[in-house]
């Protein structure tokens, strides 16, 4: 629920290095900026690319993000928060979204659910504390036809079972 | 490059291929490429090579063939007789090199005769499954970028714009409005500061849709050509392609469809030597589902937040930045090239009185045959899940189907023989919506599945207006106390008045149609709550012995 907002008191954790580098900054401004008419328009894409290069979205990075774009670090957070697929907080190294659409849900996702909580001993939306694997549901994965399905990191597993879902975490692990 | 060294570079391919004793395609689509196709293509390749034969085999990664279910697969065209292989694995590389020169093998042959291929009819997906969607040069060789020169060099911008209008081709993103009416809006729209936007939504997030993601996968081109010449209709410079960031599969082949586009010249600056230019970018989304809303789409490509705003004005006329934006779905784009180059004239002859051409439909849940189809519009239901879909599984009985994702309905089966076109599935209490088709059994229960929408419409609302944030968790909350059984009457009452709240009073598409589950259900199915509901027996007998199980109402 993107519209739920959360009292947030923690204070912000920085670090010397900046997450916008330099190199970055000159490929956005080369690449992304020139091809829209105000800067703010480049949200999503820098947001993206940030998220690519270091995982997540610290706040610190949001905000030198704000100061790139040229609006305030308010704005660019409102944008930030609104979206589910911008992690503001530290995922895994493999995401595991399972699909939780109603064809999926015909053909027993529950079950890859509560196997992959066992086996994990995590909970949905949860991270194991060896930073290895995040745990989410996704909204329709577009693979109806051979359902339960599930996207780990980019790579799509359909027809999937609770055998099938060890052997997969097993050739990740 | 000119049009007459396209010309020159679709012959080259044309003969290429044609010089092939057998030509091997591998489907190398998201189902199949989940069962290790990539590596079965590869095996392929070096089982030809050893045996010396590579000079007239050509085997190709191709985009998806439909029937995702059957997997991975395999078809082989030799000299005009075409064979289609299922469930191919590793261990049988070696025997399918072997049959090249022999007979078909039994126990994988998939009879291209079976209804569901032989009663389709293909425009959109007809390169899906028959090029490999990571080559230009193949999409050029089967007449690909020829209804883009022809625009270009034989058409005015009001020509094309005349010849969609005629075509009678509606949006099928969902709603159905009638696409060379919204291009015209744009072409007359004056351009602000010089601008004017094309926008693919590529956005496709109803639970059950899986066309846009395949067409994207499978022949992206197609889309990219659409795109161009709807710019050159309206007078556009520059477009944007909206695409879900969980179609990790999808985006890779655009960006590289893109790159390749720009080399030869066909996307970019002077396209084909002339004087228009057209600049494409990806965008991705970031998981909300509310950005397929157009208003909602051009708040999140201008860095917002994803939310909609009130129509009119519409996009058509003030878009991204104030700009006239030309908004239309994947299946839209896909038709256009089709038209162009085909005419007007074939394109109205598909399909019905007010709805043209074919529609892709996704088939999933309890059917035989899980995967896409397309036919055409006017196709009577009871073809598609009965003979196309192969009927429902393990000698189970077909109850409903639900058509249009979150936005639209279940349609019972006293409906079978209805004919498939935006009127006729609107009056069923349904929307035609993006395509998808879950197929229900005895087994399921309508108000699971009302249950199971208003959930994703819940999660799924922006929360900017009052009636879709509150309504639909209010409703939600309704159907949760009467799945546990702890609802009365008075909560169905209440569910009933808060439909026709929310779909009267909230700002998008999302919450006007977020109710619409919950309506056809208890249109057909009524008694399925009411036998729930702790004081619903009397209203069950009152309804007479009669109204059956079957869902009549």
């Amino acid at each position: 629920m993107a519209w739920i907002t959360k009292n947030s008191v923690a204070p912000i954790e920085r670090r010397n290095e900046p997450y916008l580098s330099d190199e970055l900054k000159r490929k956005l401004t080369d690449e992304v900026l020139t091809r829209y008419p105000t800067r703010r328009a480049a949200t999503m894409p820098v947001l993206h690319a940030l998220q690519e290069e270091h995982g997540w979205l610290p706040a610190q990075a949001i905000e030198e993000a704000a100061a790139f774009l040229e609006v305030s670090s308010a704005e660019t957070m409102d944008t930030a928060s609104f979206y589910e697929e911008y992690w503001l907080k530290p995922k895994g190294k493999y995401v595991i979204w399972v699909c939780q659409s109603l064809s999926c849900e015909l053909l027993g996702h529950q079950r890859l659910i509560d196997a992959l909580r066992n086996k994990l001993g995590i909970e949905v939306g949860e991270t194991t504390p060896d930073g290895k694997f995040t745990l989410v549901t996704a909204e329709c994965l577009g693979s109806c036809g051979s359902g339960p399905c599930a996207l780990f990191n980019e790579k799509l597993h359909e027809n999937l079972t609770v055998e099938n879902l060890d052997r997969i975490l097993d050739s990740l692990a | 490059m000119t049009p007459e060294e396209l010309g020159k570079l679709a012959a080259k391919e044309q003969k290429a291929r044609s010089a092939c004793k057998h030509r091997v395609n591998v489907c190398c689509a998201a189902g199949c490429a989940s069962m290790n196709s990539d590596k079965i293509k590869d095996d392929l390749q070096s089982a030809i090579k050893e045996k010396g034969i590579a000079d007239q085999v050509q085997v190709r990664s191709v985009g998806c063939m439909g029937l995702c279910a059957a997997g991975p697969l395999v078809s082989i065209e030799s000299e005009g007789k075409s064979v289609m292989y299922k469930g191919v694995t590793d261990g049988d590389v070696s025997e399918v090199v072997e049959s090249l020169e022999g007979k078909p093998i039994e126990r994988l042959n998939l009879p291209t005769d079976m209804p569901f291929f032989a009663r389709q009819e293909k425009i959109v997906l007809e390169n899906c499954g028959v090029i490999d969607p990571e080559r230009i040069e193949d999409y050029i060789a089967v007449g690909g970028y020829a209804a883009l020169i022809k625009a270009l060099t034989e058409m005015t911008p009001a020509g094309v714009v005349g010849e969609i209008t005629r075509s009678g081709l509606r949006g099928r993103g969902g709603a159905g409005y009638p696409t060379g009416l919204k291009w015209g809006t744009v072409a007359k729209s004056p351009a602000r500061e010089g601008r004017k936007y094309i926008v693919c939504n590529a956005d496709e997030g109803d639970p059950g849709a899986f066309m846009d993601r395949s067409v994207l996968e499978s022949d992206p081109h197609r889309v990219l050509e659409g795109m161009a010449i709807a710019a050159y209709a309206v007078g556009a410079t520059h477009g944007f392609l909206y695409v879900r960031a969980e179609y990790p599969l999808a985006i890779k082949r655009l960006k590289r469809a893109i790159s390749q586009a720009q080399k030869i010249g066909v996307l970019g600056a002077n396209i084909l030597s002339t004087t228009f230019s057209f600049n494409l970018e990806i965008r991705l989304g970031a998981g909300a589902f509310v950005c397929g809303e157009e208003t909602a789409l051009i708040a999140s490509i201008e860095g917002n937040r994803g939310q909609p705003r009130p129509r009119p004005p519409y996009p058509a006329e003030f878009g991204l930045w104030g700009c006239p934006t030309l908004i239309n779905n994947v299946e839209t784009f896909a038709n256009i090239a089709p038209i162009v180059d085909r005419g007007f004239r074939w394109f109205a002859s598909i399909g019905t009185d007010k709805s043209k051409g074919t529609k892709v439909f996704a088939l999933a849940g309890k059917i035989e045959n899980t995967g896409l189809v397309e036919v055409p519009m006017g196709i009577k239901l009871r073809d598609i899940i009965e003979d196309i879909g192969g009927g429902i599984p393990d000698g189970g009985k077909f109850k409903a189907v639900q058509t249009g994702g979150p936005s639209g309905g279940c349609i019972p089966k006293q409906y079978m023989d209805m004919p498939i076109d935006y009127e006729s599935v609107k009056e069923a209490g349904s929307i035609m919506g993006s395509g998808g088709m879950i197929v229900m059994d005895e087994s399921s229960s309508m108000v699971d599945v009302a249950k199971y929408f208003m959930e994703f419409c819940k999660s799924e609302s922006c929360g900017k207006c009052v009636p879709c944030r509150v309504g639909t968790a209010q409703m939600y909350d309704l159907l949760e106390k009467i799945h546990k059984g702890e609802g009365a009457s008075d909560d169905l009452a209440m569910l009933e008045s808060l439909c026709e709240l929310v779909s009267q009073t909230s700002l998008c598409g999302l919450g006007q149609t977020a109710p619409n589950p919950v309506l056809s259900t208890l249109r057909y199915f009524r008694h399925e709550y009411l036998e729930l509901l702790r004081d619903g027996q009397k209203e069950l007998a009152a309804a007479g012995a009669d109204k059956g199980k079957d869902g009549a109402v």
